[in-house]
């Protein structure tokens, strides 16, 4: 049967291999040793790198999109406000409908959508799939599917991290065969573990407690993130003791990266209405600047004339509005017409002058 | 809220009669695949939370188009969704479009039974 999986991941781990070996290729050539262990190390966080950088503009979309969340707020709250306290399954799809619509209508949505994850999925695994065949590569004497030749492997297979951490041992392993210098392999797993484990559960708790719009607080995505806060660090957990050095380092340079991206996110751009927000408009306030109606980063007097012009416009633009006259019955009408003569206490007070006029005719005929 | 919902037209009130067993079997691998789907979607969907750009989600979607068009072609239609679901899309309702000659019934949970004869 052909390895269909392999197939798939081919062209992958290709890719894979020559941002890795052109990484050491770099290092290599600015003079660090080959065969040593931080060269590959590097290569490794060189690899990081890549991956990350070209998942930066998906990143960058999504919050720009997540902005423009704040200018369909009152409508979007209009459409929860018609199904508030309605669970059934019908009112559910329709206010689900009518959401999705409202999002499409602006152009804009909360979610980021489901290709992005599918594809992580198998970049993630030719990735682990690198990595981790090197030791059974090495042993067979062969390389990877592309540039990461026999002697490549070899070498990588070879190297040392501090002289004694091959970047191919497992925590469980280096436990079993006790090779001189076991216990720094040992020490170097489990204190990577513990920081991927604490910089994960520092970054979500950032977010969830930060950078969390109101509304998305009160949904049940919410609770379950607060689940999995808990959950996710069990994963590696797991992987610290079944998986090869390489690979969680690859993974522990990946979640700082998703920190300060985090960090970074949450300070600069966070999401309109969070607390994260608050606390950039007071930072920004003591600056003596502030965020105009397009997101810009303005001085305080732009900002101010730029609200006093909107509330002005604001102001003429109910003016013009028609305004709903109360019904009247036509005795009632006619009396108040009488009654009326000199004074003119029972009409409502009229916003301009250009208005009144116009409203108190029909009642006149 | 959570657009991870089933629409409507993805349930029934279908029962699985048990002297309809024999019309059941060519139901089996559209019905394999729904339980895939309805785990997936109790778990994995529920700790990614809401993603989806559509209405239906991707995976209400997959459910709605085997129910509908069978094992294969129903796959095909869910992976087709699945690469119009990427970050440039307008998103929007998107439903699945429906068999011609819909012959089946189907449960409250979603899987498909052969039609009650009476």
């Amino acid at each position: 049967m052909p390895d269909i999986i392999g197939i798939i991941l081919w062209p992958l781990k290709w890719l894979v291999e020559l941002v890795l070996v052109s990484w050491h290729g770099l290092f290599t050539f600015i003079g660090l040793p080959a065969a040593e262990g931080i060269t590959w190390v590097l290569a490794i966080v060189g690899l990081v790198v890549v991956v990350r950088a070209a998942m930066i503009p998906l990143f960058v979309r999504q919050i720009k999109s997540q902005r423009k969340m704040m200018e369909i707020a009152p409508e979007l709250k209009k459409v929860q406000e018609k199904y508030r306290g309605k669970r059934d399954q019908l009112s559910r799809e329709a206010m689900s409908r009518e959401t999705m619509a409202l999002y499409k209508k602006h152009g804009t949505s909360p979610v980021s959508s489901c290709l992005p994850l599918l594809v992580q999925m198998p970049v993630f695994f030719s990735l682990y799939s690198v990595l981790n065949d090197v030791a059974k590569h090495a042993q067979g004497g062969i390389g990877g599917v592309g540039l990461l030749n026999a002697d490549l492997t070899a070498e990588f297979y070879n190297a040392k991290l501090f002289g004694v951490a091959s970047l191919h041992d497992t925590l469980v392993g280096s436990i079993q065969n006790q090779a001189p210098g076991w216990q720094v392999t040992v020490a170097i797993l489990v204190v990577l573990v513990v920081l991927m484990i604490s910089s994960q559960f520092y970054t979500q708790l950032q977010i969830i407690s930060k950078n969390l719009s109101p509304e998305a607080k009160t949904g049940q995505a919410y609770q379950m993130q607060r689940i999995m806060l808990f959950i996710l660090p069990l994963g590696f957990v797991f992987s610290g003791i079944f998986f090869p050095l390489g690979v969680v380092i690859y993974w522990f340079v990946s979640n700082i990266w998703t920190g300060v991206q985090q960090f970074i996110v949450i300070r600069e751009m966070p999401t309109p209405g969070s607390e994260a927000a608050k606390a950039r408009e007071e930072r920004l306030a003591r600056r003596g600047k502030a965020i105009d109606s397009k997101g810009r980063v303005v001085p305080m007097e732009r900002y101010e004339a730029e609200q006093q012009r909107l509330y002005e416009e604001a102001e003429r633009a109910k003016a013009a509005a028609p305004k709903r006259q109360q019904p009247m019955s036509k005795q009632r009408a006619k009396r108040q017409q009488q009654a009326q003569g000199p004074r003119n206490t029972s009409t409502p007070k009229p916003p301009s002058d250009g208005k009144s006029g116009a409203s108190a005719s029909p009642d006149a005929s | 809220m959570s657009t991870t919902t089933l629409p409507s037209y993805s349930l029934g009130d279908g029962r699985l009669v048990a002297s309809s067993w024999m019309r059941a079997i060519p139901l089996l691998p559209r019905n394999a695949l729904l339980a895939l789907l309805h785990g997936y979607r109790a778990t994995v969907s529920h700790t990614y939370g809401d993603v989806c750009k559509y209405y239906p989600s991707c995976s209400a979607y997959a459910v709605g188009a085997v129910q509908q068009h069978g094992a294969v072609k129903g796959a095909a239609m869910a992976a087709a969704r699945i690469a119009r679901c990427h970050p440039w899309a307008a998103g929007g309702i998107d439903d699945v479009p429906p068999h011609r000659h819909f012959r089946h019934d189907l449960t409250p949970h979603g899987f498909v039974v052969p039609p009650r004869k009476d």
